[in-house]
């Protein structure tokens, strides 16, 4: 095999679909219609519970019903009976427990919960007949206590004595953290069109894993996933929302069927806040034992996380406790409280991102009580293996991320008292945390097809929610086959190309990108093996691994005089085209442990009466292995740590716990940062290259790249003001005296 | 949204017979149409009235200003007799929403701008300005943004404006033209306190239509400045806002206009901390001992006691500001 020089990959190429964003012609999941053969759609709104928990003991449609344009009002009394078969893993990413099901009984487990959906002719009849829609409940008290109320068993975690090690350190530590909710909040609300012919439902769905659409919808209404087809070629954001098939994209499909017609549906902004997931919020009691070097010897955590009542979703808040830094003694014990709410679900940095904040945020204590710097407290507890596992690291960078990070930020010019620095009315002060995220990979496949023209159609059923996947994609298609990158169109969003992981973990440049590089690599392989093998190509003769292809012409690689185009091997050949479909399956059982690692630096200011807290400036260091595309890790780095600032500074979505009312859930009150919050921030990747997690050296980036953003602004806070404060977001009430 | 009609009209005289009969008032629509989408508001009638030549900002004799009731928040704060004369509007109108909506929004709306309280725009909430009688979801409930000064039992929303701090600071005055001619109502009696009856917010008369607000002239020469604390950076509605403006002459105060947002039911003019700074040098100590003024009588709840100190500090530091001593 011929190695191919990299060309493409590791330019700041800009987006191949940037033009389509940019001129509204990128079509997202409600944007389809007659152009792509879904005529005749018609419109559903849902009307959502306004009671926390009970029973709807009456709803009166009839004022609804009567509107004219209104086909239909849909509720627990006159929905159809759905089959929900069991959709388990690998075909869905659902938690233990039961999905919550669309419009079949009178249960609420939840305020906002989808009551009944009107559909009529147009959105705005549709939306008007929703409000006229009355529901009668019968209410039961409601909980939301995270503190007090019961939990289901606990996942327990032990290595070494925790207890005894704590006892016996030199330094103790303890404190209870409170994390707020937060909520993805993408630009784009969830959307979908569904239509059925015969027995078949195509959907169009914001999705980050278009077969999860097709799977779930082919479960619930009990039907062969062959009947179901998914697109979803563009989404506006998703942050973790679009990793499941919610009970709305039922609802649409359900009326669709019974009406026989197209129905679309998209939620409101509030609506978003409902149905669709969201970070859980956690109280995670800490404790830490450390020597007088600052050697962390014990962590003891006791994690109470939100959950529904119906399903029970857990993330890794308790894993950086046993993987982060080398503790010989730790001890875990992570409850879900089940309250009257809705399923959270993963978002950006799952789990990972609570129990690091939690840790960093101690580790800044401990460099304070010590008098060690924060940075060289760190790299007193960076691990030599996994300690978890004791595996060898695929590659450990979490040392380079720090000292580059220091160096950058200018770390040095730190005052590590408390107060100690400012500007005019507001305290300044500087803090640094790690990351770190588990290096995921997914079997996935690629189908690729070079035509005897030049250009390259590369599919996958992956999804681009951001991070660029058409381009990079079209990347690694390029410099894999040897072509301009213009000749390549790279396709996903549809059940019907070659699998794809949810595009989630950061795991699709690894998993993907590999199909596409295996896809290609075979392609080209086979090509080359074509030109030496006859006898009317100039290359015939010459060993194969000396043929590069290089802008879709194959030649020597030190004699670039002797070649031939891929077009007129083809033609001469009589072939119209070459494919294959490439497969990357990751082995069961890894020899080596693979985590990615970040060093967090931020600057903060506070104003010393008003207690308004801006962040001045950040640099974030990321081990993602290989960048593929410098300006899109760039756009990944820039939003992940916008993403981090938030949450430590804004984002928290409010529950009234006397009904379970969302009392923020809108864009004035549920607070995100603005661009005058966002001053210079910068992303710095460290040099790496990680062929142990896959062919393409690649460890992802988009999930690391929020952990340890909150707790970095956290710790520059303190040394802002020398307050500590447990709890997120960090607001102006909590540090007024 | 409820079904409603829309009409267009040419004159006042059109505007008034309308609005007589029921019709409400669209200008920018920055905040009706929000809250008709929401059905908070429900009106049968959209009576539009931009074609109004009501866009214009003159100089009073004396140097006070006369702005057009539909001149745009854009328009006002980039005006130049706005900036040389009360740059305390321009600061206000700057420190508001975003760009879009100051390029929609109008003068006269801004005033007529009902609360953000998350109770009253949720149509499943108890809230009496919304539904008289239903109760206040806001009293027991999530009341972060709420007000400290000026609530009752029936009602603890905060005024969200900031300009009508600017305003009520500087003593303005609305001019209306009803069904029975034109009248002038002094700012702090425009918009009403909630008391038993939050639903009535305005000292409005059916038909009647906001033609302009007039800032008297003030003594000269006057500094004046808006300070805005929120937990971001920009658009964002205040935590607490402080409006102030200073006539000082041989190193006396002679005349003090301080008025305060976010933590009143309407924009709340600070005449305790105005006769405090009055006749006074000013002074670091001066601006603590007024500032203390400023909360004297708060009544916070349960998600907003940080207002109180908040409120003191923002005075404070404003004070200090346009005062310009250290």
């Amino acid at each position: 095999m011929s190695p191919q020089p990299d060309i493409a990959v590791g330019k700041p190429q800009s987006r191949v679909d940037g033009r389509l964003k940019v001129t509204g012609r990128a079509k997202f999941a409600a944007d389809h219609g007659s152009d792509d053969g879904v005529d005749g759609i018609v419109h559903a709104v849902l009307v959502e519970s306004s009671i926390g928990r009970g029973r709807i003991t009456g709803i009166d449609t009839e004022a609804a019903r009567d509107l004219p344009g209104v086909l239909a009002v849909y509720d627990h009394t006159n929905a159809p009976r759905l089959p929900y078969r069991e959709n388990p893993f690998p075909d869905s990413i659902h938690p233990e427990g039961e999905r919550l099901h669309a419009l079949q009984d009178d249960r609420v487990w939840f305020f906002g919960q989808p009551v009944a959906a009107v559909v009529a002719t147009t959105l705005e009849t549709a939306r008007h007949a929703a409000r006229l829609v009355r529901v009668e409940y019968d209410t039961q008290e409601p909980e939301f206590d995270l503190s007090s109320a019961d939990t289901r068993e606990a996942e327990t975690y032990e290595r070494g004595d925790a207890d005894a090690a704590l006892e016996s350190a030199d330094i103790q530590l303890e404190s209870t953290f409170r994390l707020a909710r937060n909520h993805h909040n993408p630009m784009e609300t969830h959307s979908i069109i569904a239509r059925w012919k015969g027995g078949n439902l195509t959907v169009w769905d914001k999705t980050q894993w278009v077969n999860d659409s097709r799977n779930e919808l082919a479960a619930v209404f009990g039907i062969s996933k062959d009947a179901v087809r998914c697109f979803s070629p563009f989404v506006g954001g998703a942050f973790g929302s679009g990793g499941r098939t919610w009970v709305h994209s039922v609802i649409a499909a359900l009326a669709a069927r019974e009406l026989d017609r197209p129905v679309k549906l998209v939620l409101t902004r509030r609506q978003q806040f409902f149905t669709t997931g969201f970070r859980p919020a956690y109280e995670y009691k800490a404790r830490l034992g450390s020597d007088r070097r600052g050697r962390v010897t014990s962590l003891i955590h006791e994690i109470r996380g939100e959950s529904a009542r119906y399903e029970f979703h857990t993330e890794d808040a308790a894993t950086p406790a046993r993987v982060l830094y080398d503790t010989p003694n730790v001890r875990s014990s992570y409850h879900l409280v089940p309250l009257d709410i809705g399923g959270p679900t993963w978002m950006r940095g799952p789990g990972w991102g609570t129990g690091t904040c939690v840790i960093e945020c101690m580790m800044d204590e401990l460099a304070h009580r010590l008098r060690i710097d924060p940075v060289e407290l760190r790299l007193r507890n960076v691990p030599e293996d996994d300690p978890e596992t004791g595996l060898p690291y695929s590659t450990l960078r979490l040392r380079e991320c720090l000292t580059t990070g220091a160096r950058e930020f200018g770390w040095h010019r730190r005052n590590a008292t408390p107060r100690a620095r400012r500007d005019g009315d507001w305290l300044v002060g500087m803090g640094m945390a790690t990351g770190i995220y588990a290096t995921e990979r997914m079997f996935a496949q690629a189908h690729a097809r070079l035509n005897a023209d030049g250009s390259a159609v590369i599919q996958s059923a992956t999804s681009d929610i951001g991070p660029g996947t058409y381009t990079s994609m079209s990347q690694v298609g390029a410099d894999t086959l040897g072509l301009d990158i213009r000749a390549v169109d790279f396709r996903l969003g549809d059940t019907n190309m070659p699998p794809a992981p949810v595009q989630a973990v950061a795991w699709t440049m690894t998993s993907v990108g590999a199909a596409v590089k295996a896809a290609c690599d075979h392609i080209r392989d086979q090509a080359v093996a074509m030109a030496v093998g006859d006898e009317r190509s100039p290359l015939h003769g010459v060993p194969a691994a000396d043929v590069v292809v290089r802008r879709g012409r194959l030649q020597v690689r030190d004699n670039p005089g002797r070649s031939e185009t891929y077009e007129q091997l083809l033609r001469r050949n009589n072939r119209s085209h070459l494919e294959h479909v490439g497969t990357f399956s990751p082995p069961d059982e890894p020899e080596y442990s693979m985590y990615n690692h970040a060093a967090i630096f931020a600057e903060v200011g506070v104003d010393a009466q008003l207690n308004r807290i801006r962040l001045r400036r950040m640099v974030g260091v990321f081990d993602a292995g290989k960048i593929v595309n410098p300006r899109l890790a760039d756009s990944q780095a820039i939003g992940g740590m916008i993403g981090g600032l938030g949450q430590a500074l804004m984002e928290h979505t409010v529950t009234d716990p006397r009904d379970g009312r969302l009392v923020n859930a809108n864009f004035a009150d549920y607070l995100i940062p603005v661009n005058a919050d966002v001053p210079d921030i910068r992303g710095i990747y460290v040099d790496s290259v990680d062929t142990r997690v896959g062919p393409l050296g690649v460890k992802g980036l988009g999930e690391i790249v929020i952990v340890g953003v909150a707790p970095a602004i956290a710790n520059a806070v303190f040394n802002a003001t020398g307050r500590r404060v447990h709890e997120l977001p960090i607001t102006p009430e909590s540090l007024i005296q | 949204m409820f079904p409603f009609s829309y009409t267009k009209v040419s004159s006042a005289r059109e505007a008034i017979d309308a609005g007589r009969r029921g019709g409400r008032y669209l200008a920018g629509g920055t905040t009706l149409v929000d809250l008709m989408r929401e059905t908070v508001e429900r009106p049968d009638t959209l009576v539009d009235i931009t074609a109004l030549p009501l866009n214009d900002i003159k100089t009073t004799s004396g140097g006070g200003l006369r702005i057009g009731a539909l001149v745009t928040m854009a328009e006002a704060a980039a005006h130049r007799a706005v900036r040389t004369a009360f740059p305390v509007i321009s600061e206000a109108l700057e420190l508001s929403a975003s760009a879009q909506l100051r390029n929609m929004a109008t003068i006269g709306g801004n005033i007529m701008q009902r609360t953000r309280c998350s109770y009253f725009r949720d149509v499943t909430a108890a809230c009496n300005k919304r539904d008289p009688g239903s109760g206040c979801a806001a009293l027991e409930g999530y009341n972060r943004s709420h007000a400290i000064h000026g609530t009752s039992d029936a009602c603890v929303c905060a005024h969200p404006s900031d300009v009508c701090v600017a305003f009520a600071a500087l003593d303005a005055y609305v001019h209306l033209q009803g069904p029975q001619g034109e009248r002038k109502v002094a700012f702090a009696d425009f918009i009403l306190r909630p008391g038993d009856t939050p639903d009535r917010e305005h000292d409005l008369r059916r038909g009647e239509l906001i033609t302009a607000v007039e800032i008297p002239a003030h003594p000269r020469p006057l500094k004046s400045g808006y300070l805005k604390v929120r937990d971001r950076q920009s658009y964002e509605f205040a935590l607490t806002s402080a409006a102030v403006a200073l006539h000082i002459q041989g190193g006396v105060i002679r005349t003090a206009k301080v008025a305060a947002g976010g933590v009143g039911t309407v924009p709340w003019k600070l005449p305790a901390v105005e006769r405090r700074l009055t006749g006074q040098r000013p002074s670091s100590r001066l601006w603590a001992e007024a500032a203390e003024e400023s909360v004297r009588g708060a009544r916070p709840l349960t998600h907003n006691k940080f207002k109180v100190a908040l409120l003191r500090r923002t005075v404070e530091r404003q004070l200090r500001i346009v005062g310009g001593t250290e």
